[in-house]
């Protein structure tokens, strides 16, 4: 029941974002980085829906485009956070031993640089871009994930299912894969969408500090980052990717919360 | 009625209910019941889940959950009425005048309190300021429950103890305060054979030092039979059934209570077992020699120099308390686990079953993926005719039709379950099997079933099967042969007749002594 | 009982070996960050422009031409004596800079660190009694969205309603702690504010959540059934429980305070950490970036392995078999 509202509710947020996403691909009303020195700063109005920046472009583009980076630098950055952390995790948990100390002890040291310091020295390092964004991130998050993965491959592994294909002979790799990863999704799909809206968080910091996706291209981080001078004058400039981009962070919190509930109390084991 | 006796609890037209999850209406789980638990007497309220004892008793007490609503009725407690009294002298009367104890002795104590300081707290709350007298009274009630240490004990942490022992701690800060009433809700059902004869047997003195009355909730007639005075039977919030022990389970009145005896236990003379006939000169077919085996960081040995011997076509009984080892014996003959020692077999697959119906199949894959992986697993080139043959040759040897292979195992009832896992085992033609406590989890029908089952498979395809059990009936009806084991090493080992007439350890003698005064003598 | 304290002692032990093998680690990762960069360290420092005497000069400076493990060792020792070297870009020692901007970032993550305990934990206690009634739905809902706000945006509608609607604050009153530490803390409140309130909403779902699990555990009917009172049973059993996974939660959320006080800075214009990492970075500055980075990666390493000598003080089961 409760989970109910928190799917509704994440999924009307969400909608949103996919909509804004699309119509990026699709149908935008101007070229968002497109300058125009007679429509500086023009507050929202018909020809202009949610006004223009103080080059003159247009801020509903701009949004879209935005949102456009935003889902695909946080889906790219979690696909490859859970390729690592399940390829870490699963060995960890599974063969225990050594192997499980190293493999922690390799998480934990990466966990001991802030998130955003880790990104911040590989963009330092490789340069500011989206992909190198993307990557960073993935190595930020994957030590948790890791981590989920590890903690249900141990309680996983006495159970007697996987006794039986050990003793019947099926291979690690195959049981880690076939026989236990299935059994991981309850715990690893609220954590994954969790992790979509933290790096969400991240990556908007990020661009805010001017080290994410590079302009002219649009960024939701360096538009509010921008909009800074412009407070008091044109709030325009803050509150629509302020709204979007707490939309789509939103959306994916209640969603994971409505996963979190329903897979909990209706799942299997 | 006897009028002899004073009544130290009289209920009277108690009715509670539940509010209604989907409609208004209340549902009720207790309806209109009325009887009374006479001063001094150990009265048993038995029943299944759902009929309503547990909300009886913990109206007694004044424990009931929040959502529960008493509509009507009255409890008297010496003379006062509990349903009308202060909420905080009611309060007071927990651990005072009514003590309780409940089942799971595992997550019943604060784990981060040491037990004398858990123990302590109550006489703290109730009223007694001086802590050296406290103490006393404590390391009193803990040498009364047994513990022939009781400094040792104050100061250890619950996940210290064994489950016995916890048990004790809690039968010790119920009977702390010496209340009138103690309740106990299931304290022995999460607790092995041995350790449940033991725990009656304190409840039993400690009663009757400390004149206490009490009323024993339990699904288990047999834990019952030697312990309660009366019974009560409850079904569906309403009592069927109300006798002494010994009438009651020699001659029940209603078909209820005898439906619920004949299942309470597995008694395998009625199915008509017949197994392989085995002939012991000939050589065993698997030989372990001097097996040890120990967890990865302790230095303590879980099995110590083993020897065994698997003769073809028998079926080998494997009986022990909890904690000897058994189970870690089969995990090590299987290779599951690390070991020093040898094991030689002439040659094919060894089997298993486990116990536990919930986890012995992968929740996320269909009864076909099942079968199907150890053929994979085996790399038999198969076509996948051939393959598609073999797994429903398995499935009729257990006993399923082939519409079972798209099904999930959260479609499956327990005993289902368990036919697939021994299918799974059976796919790979065997020549032992090792059945770890295959049908303790199931309920009597099941367990029959499976136990059918698996004489069927020892006596049509001459698999040896290696049963462990804590069911010594079973074992003395299949078994030819049967080994004890103690802490980690075989005590006793031979022709079942043999050793369970004569038993020489002190390990089989405390078995058979729980299994005679909880079942009684059954030949 | 003295097999008590001896399996304490070989907790802390094990404790302490994980910490300096984390240690290890850590610096060798920070080394290796600033050591496999594309090309050459002193040429890209120096730009392209520079004339290979230039760059050879300024390799012999840093050290570039020693084989990588002597480089290694050798920069280790510096980062554990305090002398990283000089900062590129500035001239003068990374140390002294890291020093001087210290003030303004521990002073935020401190005040925020406070303010996450003073106002979660009350809350969740609340919140976690009667699980469902008005004080929890609005706590609740107040905590999901909070938590979705990014830390810079929620600077910038603080300082709008600080300034503006308030009239309290205005941007860039930085006070350094030996001036006025009272204007000091004043002028790093509304950062810490910005940085604590996501903190907040976390922390806040998982305490209630820990305590709700331990209101359902067994003991608390145990004890329900030897007559104590409900605010007993909270304070001297559900509390001391739930505070085991709390301070787990405790941990996490200092790091990430620290990280968030990166953004935070830039926002409010305070001078900073952050600030001088965002400047290390756009300079190339190598030797004070590999300083604080990892400085502060020592700073979480420490913080958590006390948070695992908490938990283990906390809860027996952890450091007793």
């Amino acid at each position: 029941m409760r989970s109910r509202a928190f799917y509704i509710t994440g999924g009307i947020l969400l909608g949103i974002c996919v909509t804004a996403f699309i119509m990026s691909l699709v149908c935008l009303p101007y070229d968002p980085n497109a300058t125009d020195a007679s429509a500086k700063l023009v507050a929202p109005c018909a020809s202009h829906i949610f006004g223009t920046d103080n080059f003159g472009r247009d801020v509903f583009s701009r949004v879209l485009s935005a949102s456009k980076y935003t889902i695909f630098i946080s889906f790219a950055g979690i696909a490859i956070a859970l390729v690592l952390g399940v390829a870490t995790g699963l060995p960890a948990g599974y063969f225990g031993g050594f192997t499980d100390k190293s493999i922690m002890l390799f998480n934990n040291s990466i966990m001991c640089f802030p998130g955003i310091l880790l990104a911040l020295v590989a963009v330092a390092v490789f340069g500011a871009s989206m992909f190198n964004v993307i990557w960073a991130l993935g190595l930020v998050f994957a030590p948790t994930f890791a981590r989920v993965c590890r903690a249900g491959t141990m309680e996983i592994k006495e159970r007697g299912y996987i006794l039986h294909a050990r003793v019947t002979g099926v291979k690690p790799v195959r049981i880690m894969a076939a026989h236990i990863l299935p059994n991981l999704l309850p715990q690893l799909l609220p954590a994954t969408v969790i992790g979509l809206a933290n790096m969400t968080l991240f990556e908007s910091g990020m661009s805010y500090l001017g080290l994410g996706v590079q302009p002219p291209d649009a960024s939701f981080g360096k538009m509010l980052a921008d909009s800074q001078s412009y407070l008091m004058t044109s709030p325009w400039l803050l509150v629509f990717p302020s709204l979007m981009l707490i939309f789509y962070i939103l959306g994916l919190y209640f969603l994971s919360e409505g996963l979190r509930v329903s897979l909990s109390s209706g799942g299997a084991m | 009625m006897n009028t002899r006796h004073t009544h130290l609890v009289k209920v009277h037209d108690l009715s509670i209910a539940f509010p209604g999850v989907r409609n208004p209406d209340p549902v009720p789980v207790v309806k209109n019941i009325e009887f009374g638990i006479r001063d001094g007497e150990i009265l048993g309220l038995i029943g299944n889940s759902g009929s309503g004892k547990t909300m009886t008793a913990m109206a007694i007490a004044g424990l009931l959950p929040d959502s529960a609503r008493i509509i009507s009725g009255r409890i008297s407690f010496a003379g006062e009425n509990l349903l009308t009294m202060n909420r905080r002298r009611r309060r007071m009367m927990l651990g005072s005048d009514i003590g309780v104890i409940f089942q799971e002795p595992s997550t019943a104590l604060d784990p981060l309190c040491k037990v004398g300081k858990s123990l302590d707290e109550i006489l703290e709350c109730h009223g007694n300021k001086d802590r050296a007298d406290r103490r006393a009274k404590i390391l009193a009630i803990l040498s009364m429950v047994g513990f022939t240490d009781p400094e040792d004990i104050y100061i250890r942490y619950p996940h210290q103890l064994s489950g016995g022992q916890r048990q004790r701690v809690l039968i010790a800060g119920a009977a702390l305060l010496s209340p009138k009433l103690l309740i106990c809700d299931e304290p022995t059902s999460s607790l092995d054979t041995v350790t449940t004869v033991a725990i009656l047997a304190l409840l039993k003195d400690i009663c009757h030092r400390l004149h206490m009355t009490v009323l024993f909730i339990s699904h288990d007639l047999s834990a019952v039979r030697n312990f309660c005075d009366r019974v009560i039977v409850m079904r569906g919030g309403e009592i069927v059934d109300r006798d002494s022990a010994e009438e009651m389970l020699s001659h029940p009145h209603s078909g209820y209570t005898a439906e619920l005896l004949t299942n309470a236990r597995l008694d395998p003379r009625t199915l008509g077992l017949t197994r392989a006939s085995v002939d012991y000169s000939s050589s065993p077919i698997l030989t372990a020699r001097h097996l040890a085996a120990r967890y990865d960081n302790s230095a303590k040995t879980v099995l110590s120099d083993i020897n065994l011997d698997i003769y073809p076509h028998e079926i080998l009984g494997l009986i022990g308390s909890s904690g000897c080892g058994k189970t870690t014996l089969s995990k090590t003959v299987l290779g599951l686990i690390p070991h020093t020692g040898s094991i030689t077999c002439t040659g094919g697959r060894i089997g298993a079953v486990f116990q536990d119906p919930v986890s012995c199949l992968n929740p996320a894959h269909s009864v076909m993926w099942h079968l199907k992986e150890p053929l994979i697993a085996a790399r038999k080139r198969m076509s996948s005719r051939d393959m598609k043959i073999r797994i429903e040759k398995a499935l009729t040897d257990v006993g399923l039709g082939s519409e079972y292979l798209t099904r999930l195992p959260s479609a499956l009832s327990g005993g289902q379950r368990q036919r697939v896992a021994i299918a799974m085992c059976l796919i790979l033609e065997p020549f032992v099997i090792m059945a770890d406590e295959p049908f303790s989890s199931l309920d009597a029908s099941s367990a029959s079933e499976i136990l059918k089952l698996l004489t069927r498979i020892n006596r049509e395809k001459g698999t040896s099967i290696v049963l462990i059990t804590h069911n010594i009936h079973i074992v003395r009806q299949i078994c030819p042969r049967v080994i004890v084991m103690d802490r980690g090493s075989v005590c006793e080992e031979g022709l079942t007749s043999e050793v369970l007439q004569n038993p020489q350890s002190e390990a089989l003698c405390n078995l058979l002594n729980a299994e005679r005064r909880l079942h009684g003598d059954n030949h | 009982m003295s097999q008590n304290s001896r399996q304490n002692l070989r907790y802390a032990i094990a404790k302490l070996i994980e910490l300096l093998a984390t240690l290890l680690l850590v610096s060798f990762f920070t080394f290796a960050a600033f050591s496999i960069i594309p090309g050459d360290a002193a040429q890209i420092m120096l730009g392209p422009d520079a004339s290979p005497s230039q760059v050879e000069a300024l390799r012999m400076q840093l050290g570039l031409d020693r084989p990588v493990v002597l480089q290694y060792l050798s920069w280790l020792g510096g980062a554990l004596t305090g002398n990283l070297g000089n900062s590129v870009a500035y001239h003068v020692p990374v140390i002294s800079l890291i020093t001087q901007r210290l003030p303004v970032t521990l002073g935020m993550s401190v005040m925020a660190l406070c303010l996450v305990i003073v106002i979660s934990y009350p809350l969740a206690v609340i919140s976690a009694r009667r699980p469902g009634h008005i004080p929890d739905q609005i706590f609740s809902v107040l905590g999901h969205v909070l938590f979705a706000v990014p830390p810079f945006i929620l600077s910038l509608l603080l300082i709008v309603f600080a300034s503006k609607v308030l009239g309290i604050f205005t941007l860039g009153n930085y006070v350094g702690p030996e001036v006025n530490f009272g204007a000091y803390a004043a002028s790093l409140f509304l950062p810490s504010v910005a940085i604590a309130l996501p903190k907040i909403a976390m922390t806040f779902k998982f305490m209630r959540s820990a305590i709700i699990e331990q209101n359902a555990s067994d003991y608390v009917r145990t004890s329900k059934s030897h007559g104590l009172s409900d605010l007993r049973i909270l304070f001297r059993h559900v509390l001391p429980n739930s505070n085991v996974s709390s301070a787990t939660i405790i941990s996490l959320v200092l790091s990430d305070i620290l990280g968030g006080s990166i953004i935070v800075e830039q926002v409010f214009n305070l001078p900073g950490l952050g600030r001088l990492l965002l400047a290390a970075i756009s300079r190339r500055d190598f030797p004070l970036l590999s300083g604080m980075v990892f400085y502060l990666a020592l700073i979480t390493v420490i913080l958590y392995f006390l948070a695992d000598i908490c938990a283990g003080l906390m809860d027996p089961r952890i450091r007793l078999k």
